[in-house]
């Protein structure tokens, strides 16, 4: 059975504080699923949307203790493997190994970040979402809002009311 | 807001795309040329693999010569690109917005020339992939206590954050180009841009990406170029074995790269018609961190100077009388005059505010720094610790050739860059703009 289609519209505005005063009064009429688009980013809206802090830094972690320990497992390893005395110091030469497991955390930490963050942002994306207005990336604020059927009517007259320049229909994401 | 900007959201898109309309005849005059050199450089690389080795003018007892000069110089400029990108902006110094984009694209440009050099002083370049930290012949791993394992990951991590870094960083500008931009271009750039939309949760995780790879870059500006000195520091040659390597050639790194941001700036601005994004206060302000990287690198001069002699190791002052008097000491006083007496010209705000001037003491740091690497690398191959094995080196057709081209090659990668992509950040230049309000309007 193929999924019902989501109704979603997507209003633009112009100002700044205009779409952060819709971000504010949307939920209170029965629209929670909210997102919004800016050319910059802006803490403002973080804070209204009530958004919690960005996972990426468990991958920068993760990534940076993956590297941490594959360049110990490397050198360690690697020299467990043909064990040769090299210019008189000791198989395993904690403070030459100590460089390379820094650099291989750096490594693995800036590649995790990456990923991290294209994971997260749900990138690369093939398509644009619905109703995106070019206008968007460069100097206007827009609101998609998700709203059920019934109240299509409703969210339309809302968002214009509060003063978007233009309302799309979108699908979302 | 930064006082300097009057500006608002929609001038600055049309403001800054500027620079990516089509090339007048100049451009593609110039980029001929450099294309010209290269290929010139590429002949002589070429030579040197049909005939091998000895034609860059390598020999006993310097077997280290441009072509490490030229390498650890290009790794030196790369330096500058991290520091005003990543630890500026963790510092949160608000002039950086306009000048980084350009300083990131001299760091990957940077390494992608000194990237170069091992290959080309390698001399047999077809088992480069020795160097590489993988099994070599029955599980014989290359030597991890050796600096050069060590630099081979330091400049390819080096070189892989600072990519994710630009590409991070460019991915709302190239979404701004997409979204303005009709046909094949559109197309292009809506690959570059990865379908970035703006949206609150890309920012959120944008923003947090930025911070981390920003936090990760940093420790790199300081480590690339100490692990670089160690090449150098850790073997018992005079004049290499030596602590201050490390601080000395980080200092040496930011001096030579911010030389090398304000040369590609001070065209690009007149040429894209961007002074009023990259003002006068951009440029004074890292003519003013010159100043201070003049002084770390004059101050490191003196104290090797004073430890040699306070050393009491004969073969440390020899190396630095040497250096003072002997074979290259035209090119010692040059650097000496270069890279720390004339940048104290910018004291002046006079001077430090002309351009014609700024451009002039910018050439003589580069001059400076590349002599500064050339005179370390061969004065001390050249005389170390027994008479009998003391040589000199000159330079070759070949290797000098090979070191033009690796400035065109840089170059060249730098003007297709300056027409291919925003070379000022437009969403960092919007975030010091006050947004668009009801209110105000």
């Amino acid at each position: 059975m193929p999924m019902p289609t989501r109704t979603y519209r997507f209003g633009i505005f112009e100002h700044l504080d205009t779409c952060l005063a819709v971000i504010k009064q949307l939920p209170g009429e029965g629209f929670k699923e909210i997102e919004v688009y800016s050319p910059t980013p802006h803490h403002e809206i973080s804070h209204a949307l009530g958004r919690k802090p960005s996972p990426v830094r468990v991958f920068t972690l993760i990534g940076g203790l993956t590297g941490l320990i594959t360049g110990w497992a490397m050198t360690i390893g690697s020299t467990m493997l043909y064990p040769i005395i090299v210019g008189g110091k000791p198989i395993i030469s904690i403070p030459p190994f100590g460089v390379v497991a820094y650099i291989t955390t750096i490594l693995f930490g800036t590649i995790a970040t990456f990923i991290g963050f294209l994971v997260n942002a749900r990138m690369p994306q093939i398509k644009i979402v619905e109703g995106y207005d070019k206008r968007l990336s460069s100097d206007h604020y827009g609101v998609l809002a998700y709203c059920l059927p019934e109240d299509v009517v409703k969210l339309e007259k809302l968002l214009k009311q509060l003063g978007a320049e233009a309302v799309a229909r979108s699908q979302g994401l | 807001m930064t006082e300097d900007y009057q500006l608002n959201y929609t001038e600055t898109d049309i403001d800054l795309t500027q620079s990516l309309k089509a090339p007048g005849k100049g451009y593609w005059i110039l980029l001929t040329f450099l294309f010209l050199l290269i290929c010139a450089g590429g002949y002589a690389w070429g030579v040197q693999i049909a005939n091998g080795i000895g034609e860059a003018g390598k020999n006993n007892p310097v077997g280290w010569a441009m072509y490490i000069a030229t390498f650890v110089f290009w790794v030196g400029i790369a330096h500058s690109g991290t520091l005003i990108s990543a630890i500026l902006f963790l510092f949160r110094v608000k002039w950086r917005a306009a000048v980084y984009r350009s300083a990131e694209a001299v760091t990957i440009f940077g390494l992608a020339t000194a990237g170069l050099f091992p290959f080309i002083h390698l001399g047999r370049v077809w088992v480069a992939h020795w160097i590489l930290p993988i099994p070599n012949f029955g599980g014989l791993w290359p030597n991890f206590r050796s600096p050069l394992a060590w630099d081979v990951l330091a400049i390819t991590t080096y070189l892989t954050a600072s990519t994710l870094f630009f590409t991070l960083g460019m991915m709302p500008d190239v979404a701004i180009v997409r979204d303005k931009a009709t046909g094949w271009r559109k197309k292009v750039y809506g690959l570059l841009a990865m379908g970035w939309q703006g949206s609150d949760n890309q920012w959120r995780h944008y923003t947090a990406a930025y911070v981390f790879l920003a936090a990760l870059s940093t420790p790199l500006v300081i480590s690339v170029h100490s692990i670089v000195s160690w090449d150098f520091a850790m073997s018992v040659i005079p004049g290499w074995h030596s602590t201050i390597f490390a601080p000395y050639f980080v200092a040496g790194a930011i001096h030579s790269g911010l030389a090398m941001v304000v040369l590609l700036l001070v065209p690009m601005r007149k040429a894209f018609k961007i002074e009023k994004y990259v003002t006068m206060h951009h440029l004074e302000s890292l003519a003013k961190f010159m100043i201070f990287t003049a002084l770390i690198v004059g101050f490191a001069y003196s104290i090797e100077l004073f430890i040699a002699w306070y050393s009491g190791n004969q073969f440390e002052r020899a190396i630095f009388i040497y250096r003072m008097t002997g074979d290259y000491a035209w090119a010692f006083w040059l650097l000496i005059t270069t890279n720390v007496a004339v940048p104290m010209l910018l004291w002046s705000k006079k001077i430090r505010t002309s351009i014609p001037w700024l451009v002039g003491i910018c050439i003589s740091v580069e001059i400076g720094m590349w002599l500064e690497r050339f005179i370390i690398i061969v004065t001390s191959l050249a005389h170390d610790y027994l008479p009998y094995a003391w040589g000199i080196y000159k330079p070759t057709l070949v290797d000098s050739f090979i070191v033009i081209g690796s400035f065109a090659w840089f170059f060249f990668l730098f003007m297709v860059f300056s027409k291919t992509l925003p070379v000022v950040s437009m969403w960092e230049v919007k975030e010091q703009i006050e947004p668009p309000m009801k209110e105000q309007s």
